[in-house]
C-alpha cells in the first residue's frame, strides 16, 4: 500500500527520532510512504494570528498530498492532523471558504479536490494495519513490561471531526501497546494536557503541566510512556529535566515513541530507530526489554 | 493589571461583539455557565484562565479588556472545553478569534509567536532543522541520519500568506 506521509515541521526540523522510526518499521507492515515536496507549516501556530492564513495553509498541504493519488494521507502529528482535518471540515462545509481559497490555490497552481482521508499513525495502524496484522511482525514481545500511554489531546478532540473510538476514555494506543506483548495500565491523568501548547506564552508553566504528569507516572513504577506526538513526547522526553527543575522533583521516566517501541518488537536495531535520540533515560526500559526478549 | 480591575470602569463594544456572534455562530450566546468548560480547563489551576468568564466578557462586549489583560494567551488549546460543552459552544474557539484581534491591534502577541510567523513566511516552517545531540553528546543532523532534504514550499506561498495575515479578521 502506498501512503503520502506529512511530516509537519517538529518531526523533519527536531523529532528526528519519530521520522526515523516511522520510515523503518511502516515499509515492514507493507507500506511504502511517498514524501512530500513543497510542503509548509500546517498552520497550527499560525491560527493563533490568523484563522484563515491557518486554512490556507493546511489545505495548500492537503492539495499537495492529493497530487500522490494515494486514498489516505498519513499525518504522524497530533497538531498537523488536527490542523488538516479541521480545514477539510471548513471546505467541506463552507462554501463562501471553498470559494476564497480556490483562489489562493490556484496562484500556486494547486487544486483540492477534498477526497483524501486524513490519518493519524495510531488510527492508521489501528484502524487500517490492524492489531492482528501488528501482532503477526512482532519477532520479540515485550512480554512483563508494564507501560502507560499518552494519546495528546489533538488526536481526540474535538471528537466529532475526527476518528475518535471514546475521547473521554480512548483505548486504542492502549490496544496496539498491547499487540506488542506489554502490559497497559489506565491512570486517573492520562487525558492531563503535556503543556506544549503554552510554550509560546507560558514556558514555565508549560514544563511544569508536562512534569507533573510525569510525577504521576512515575509514582506508578511502570517501566515507561509511550506516545506518539512530536510536540507532546518533547515536553516528556527533551524537556523532562527542565520540568523536573520547575515543579522540583527528581523525575526519571523513559518516554519512548510507539513506532520506536514498534521497531523495537520487530527485531530492529536502537540506532535506526533513534533510540539514542531520547534524552529521558530509555535505558533503563532497553534493559527491562532485553530481559524480557526470548 | 488583573481582569478585575481592568473591567471595573470598561466600555462596551457592542459593534465587535456582533462581528464575533457573526464569525462563531449564533450557539456561541447559548453558554448558560455550566462551568463545564472551567471546571476541566488546564490553564485554569496554574494560570487562573476560566473560559466561562471569557464567554460571558465578550457576551458584555468587553473585548478591550480581555485583550490588554493578556488573558487569551493563557489558553494550552487542550480543547477539552469545546469536547465537553453541552451547548456545543468553543470557549477555546473564541479564545483563538479574540488572539487573532490582538494579533490585529499590535497588542500584547507573545514574541515567540512573532517569531514563528516570521519563520514560516520566510521558509514555510516554523524553524529550521536543527542539530540534535544523542545522550552520549554526538552531534546529528538531518543529513547524518540519512534523513531526505526537506524541500519548502515555492514563492507564490508568501505572498499569499502575507496577503491573509494583513486581512482584517472576523
Amino acid at each position: 500500500m502506498e501512503v503520502a506521509v506529512y511530516w509537519g515541521c517538529m518531526i523533519p526540523t527536531v523529532e528526528y527520532a519519530y521520522e526515523l522510526s516511522l520510515r523503518a518499521t511502516f515499509p515492514r507492515l507493507g507500506v511504502k510512504l511517498i514524501d512530500l515536496k513543497g510542503v509548509s507549516c500546517c498552520g497550527s501556530p499560525i491560527k493563533s494570528v490568523n484563522r484563515l492564513a491557518a486554512d490556507y495553509l493546511a489545505l495548500r498541504n492537503i492539495a499537495l498530498a492529493e497530487e500522490t493519488g494515494t486514498e489516505h494521507l498519513l499525518v504522524p502529528c497530533n497538531g498537523c492532523y488536527l490542523s488538516l482535518s479541521e480545514a477539510l471540515h471548513h471546505w467541506r462545509t463552507d462554501e463562501e471558504l471553498q470559494g476564497e481559497m480556490e483562489k489562493f490555490l490556484d496562484k500556486e497552481g494547486l487544486t483540492l479536490e477534498g477526497g483524501i482521508k486524513i490519518v493519524h499513525t495510531i488510527n492508521f495502524l489501528h484502524d487500517i494495519i490492524g492489531l492482528e496484522a501488528l501482532e503477526k511482525a512482532v519477532k520479540k514481545p515485550l512480554t512483563g513490561l508494564r507501560l502507560v500511554s499518552h494519546s495528546g489531546c489533538h488526536i481526540l478532540r474535538p471528537s466529532k471531526i475526527l476518528d475518535v473510538d471514546d475521547p473521554e476514555r480512548p483505548r486504542k494506543l492502549d490496544d496496539l501497546i498491547r499487540a506488542l506483548g506489554a502490559e497497559v495500565l489506565e491512570y486517573p491523568e492520562s487525558l492531563d494536557c503535556c503543556g506544549a501548547g503554552l510554550l509560546l506564552s507560558h514556558p514555565e508553566t508549560a514544563v511544569s503541566l508536562s512534569a507533573t504528569k510525569l510525577r504521576a507516572i512515575q509514582g506508578l513504577g511502570v517501566d515507561g510512556l509511550v506516545d506518539s506526538c512530536p510536540a507532546c513526547h518533547m515536553m516528556f522526553d527533551a524537556r523532562q529535566e527542565t520540568g523536573a527543575r520547575a515543579i522540583g522533583y527528581k523525575l526519571s521516566l523513559p518516554v519512548v515513541y510507539y513506532t520506536q517501541l514498534l521497531g523495537l518488537t520487530m527485531g530492529l536495531d536502537g540506532r535506526s530507530l533513534g533510540l539514542h535520540l531520547n534524552q529521558s533515560p530509555v535505558e533503563k526500559l532497553l534493559e527491562r526489554a532485553q530481559k524480557t526478549f526470548p | 493589571m488583573t481582569l478585575r480591575d481592568l473591567t471595573s470602569e470598561a466600555a462596551s463594544e457592542g459593534e465587535l461583539r456582533e462581528r464575533i456572534v457573526r464569525e462563531l455562530g449564533s450557539e456561541f450566546q447559548s453558554c448558560f455557565r455550566c462551568l463545564r468548560c472551567t471546571s476541566g480547563c488546564t490553564s485554569m489551576k496554574l494560570l487562573e484562565l476560566r473560559p466561562h468568564f471569557v464567554m460571558n466578557m465578550v457576551k458584555l462586549g468587553l473585548v478591550e479588556e480581555l485583550i490588554s489583560s493578556g488573558i487569551v494567551w493563557t489558553c494550552a488549546l487542550c480543547l477539552k472545553c469545546e469536547e465537553r460543552c453541552p451547548q456545543e459552544v468553543s470557549p477555546s474557539e473564541l479564545i483563538t478569534l479574540l488572539r487573532n484581534l490582538s494579533f490585529q491591534r499590535e497588542e500584547n502577541v507573545p514574541e515567540a509567536y512573532l517569531k514563528v510567523v516570521s519563520s514560516v513566511l520566510e521558509t514555510g516552517f516554523i524553524q529550521e532543522p536543527m542539530e540534535v545531540v544523542s545522550r552520549e553528546f554526538e552531534e546529528f543532523t538531518r543529513e547524518s541520519l540519512g534523513l531526505p532534504r526537506l524541500v519548502g514550499p515555492r514563492e507564490a506561498f508568501s505572498e499569499n500568506l502575507i496577503e491573509l495575515m494583513t486581512r482584517e479578521a472576523g
